[in-house]
């Protein structure tokens, strides 16, 4: 029997949508492959009743509620899940590929002699043998790995999904009994996070509105940062705008920035050089915006508009208005 | 103050990954560069030891003999020393962490570095997985992905980004920092400093890993990643077609 454990991740008591996302596609899983079981682990406090009508399928979710696991603490959160998987005897672990688990994933890999395979679109596990394919050398390139121990880590990228509603599944809580994490040492401790107003990730937007040189300058993003406010979705920037200062470097797309996975792309003024697409290599509709039409940005684009963006991009947002109050 | 770096080569950002007849994948006509990240780790390590007089700045790296090149430019950059593990064969970030935990722990033969820098990722695999290992097997502190860092005589604070906002993290020494972009602005390297980094020495390490693979790389292949760009007149056709496929709704 297949034995697995996902990880789920919360901030401030919030569910991350990847976790949730993460569990549902191990179910998928599952349930392919039959003879198989999904647990999940939750550390720190957070209300359960947020997963109704979004996770699938059966299982049991562990919940660690105790506040001490309300932030991030590796060596607590990393002795929380070695002691479910091995209570639980299972020997494959998913996490939702983020900042956190790209942490925690290599540290539990090495404490457990497992192998890790990070970021991996789950579609592309292969399950027979629980190899992994993942773009390489900034999107050229696709690499296939495959695991080499019995203990298996993963984390799976996200892809671009509309997000589930109404979803059934039969899932029984067990409030874990405190641990005792007092007497270990802690060798780090994650004083507090500060999120940004209205502080939505790229790299968790169903939605990416992102500009590039041809923005023009600082002013040019103001239109855009309303056109995804309208879309409830988030502004992206290319490598040359973020190194001008227009941009934070947070909201940096490609091969030394963030890799995003939305449902929808708009890419304004951007050219599209190799260091971007390696960053939207698993976007699912690409609009792209340019007044060159030989663009490179046009070859990875399902839809394109040639022209001015300071021209079209008043111009969509009017038409979206409308569209939206229409609706 | 001990500081140890990390570095590793990647093919340059400029570089196009070409493939042969047979469909394998083609790096001789690479031109393989300090990977941009670890500049990052580089340059905070150089200037942690401005701040800490008597402090060393030593750079690993298991790569091939070629990579003396990049070490030369880390040590025109401000390193003291540079270890080359130019023997050893690593397959997996688990036995790249393992080479370097115990090159580190060889070289450091009465304790461990104060702290430890690396890049956040190598921008080649992109992976991020060779830092938390290595600070697992060395035991260290480990924070990820930093922008900024204030050092005290106890501890450290970092700050680092996370989805939506960022997180503050004080840590213990010994501690293993990966570096983000925008943790600083690594400083060029003047004539002087070249013609310096020339007396200064580069060490040769063999050493056998005590373990196999946990991961192994099976194929590497092209990727066709062109689609079919529609062109539309105006925003009304845009989106009334972004509706059509339900990418808006």
């Amino acid at each position: 029997m297949n034995k697995f454990l996902v990880f789920l991740e919360q901030r401030g008591g919030t569910i991350k949508k990847a976790s949730i996302e993460t569990w549902n596609r191990v179910q998928e899983l599952a349930a392919e492959q039959g003879d198989s079981a999904v647990s999940g682990i939750l550390a720190g406090p957070a209300d359960l009743k947020q997963l109704d009508g979004y996770i699938v399928g059966d299982g049991v979710i562990y919940h660690a509620s105790e506040e001490c696991l309300a932030l991030y603490n590796p060596e607590r959160y990393a002795r929380l899940v070695k002691d479910t998987l091995q209570r639980e005897a299972c020997t494959t672990l998913f996490f939702a590929d983020t900042i956190l688990s790209r942490e925690l994933a290599p540290k539990l890999s090495v404490r457990l002699k497992a192998s890790l395979l990070s970021g991996c679109a789950m579609s592309d596990v292969a399950w027979h043998n629980g190899g992994c394919v993942r773009p390489v050398y900034a999107g050229s390139a696709m690499a296939s790995f495959l695991p080499e121990r019995t203990f298996r880590i993963y984390t799976i990228s996200s892809c671009a999904t509309p997000a589930i509603s109404n979803a059934r599944g039969t899932i029984t809580v067990i409030t874990l009994e405190p641990h005792s994490f007092a007497s270990e040492p802690l060798f780090s401790v994650v004083r507090r996070n500060l999120m940004r107003e209205g502080g939505l990730d790229v790299a968790e937007a169903g939605i990416i509105v992102a500009g590039g040189r041809g923005m023009g300058g600082t002013e040019g993003f103001f239109l855009l940062e309303q056109l995804a406010r309208l879309l409830g979705g988030a502004v992206g920037a290319s490598r040359p705008v973020v190194d001008e200062g227009w941009r934070p470097q947070c909201e940096q797309i490609g091969q030394t920035g963030k890799t995003v996975a939305p449902v929808l792309y708009f890419a304004f003024g951007i050219s599209g050089s190799l260091q971007h697409l390696a960053g939207i290599g698993s976007v699912g509709t690409v609009v792209a915006i340019n007044k060159d039409c030989h663009a490179p940005i046009f070859d990875v684009a399902d839809y394109g508009i040639v022209g001015d963006v300071h021209l079209v991009l008043p111009k969509l947002l009017d038409t979206l208005q409308e569209f939206l109050k229409r609706k | 103050m001990n500081i140890a770096v990390c570095v590793c080569q990647v093919p340059d950002t400029a570089s196009i990954i070409r493939f042969d007849v047979d469909g394998a994948i083609d790096l001789t006509r690479i031109n393989e560069v300090m990977n941009p990240y670890d500049e990052y780790a580089l340059e905070e390590a150089v200037r942690l030891k401005e701040r800490f007089k008597g402090s060393v700045v030593t750079v690993f790296s298991v790569a091939p003999a070629s990579a003396k090149e990049m070490l030369r430019k880390a040590l025109a950059l401000g390193a003291d020393r540079a270890v080359l593990l130019s023997d050893t064969v690593v397959s997996d970030s688990y036995q790249t962490a393992l080479a370097l935990s115990l090159v580190i722990s060889t070289f450091y033969a009465d304790g461990l570095p104060d702290v430890v820098f690396c890049g956040k990722q190598s921008t080649d695999f992109q992976a991020g997985e060779v830092p938390p290992m290595l600070a697992e097997l060395l035991g260290m502190a480990f924070a990820s992905g930093i922008t900024a860092l204030i050092t005290f005589a106890e501890s450290l604070h970092v700050e680092r980004e996370i989805e939506g906002g960022t997180e503050s993290v004080e840590l213990n020494y010994p501690a293993l920092l990966s570096a983000e972009k925008g943790l600083n602005i690594p400083r060029k390297s003047s004539i002087k400093a070249v013609l310096d980094a020339r007396k200064k020495t580069i060490d040769f390490f063999t050493l056998t890993l005590s373990d196999t693979p946990c991961v192994v790389t099976t194929a590497i292949k092209p990727r066709e990643r062109k689609k079919k760009c529609k062109f539309v007149s105006d925003e009304n056709e845009l989106i009334r077609r972004l509706r059509e496929e339900r990418a808006l709704i």
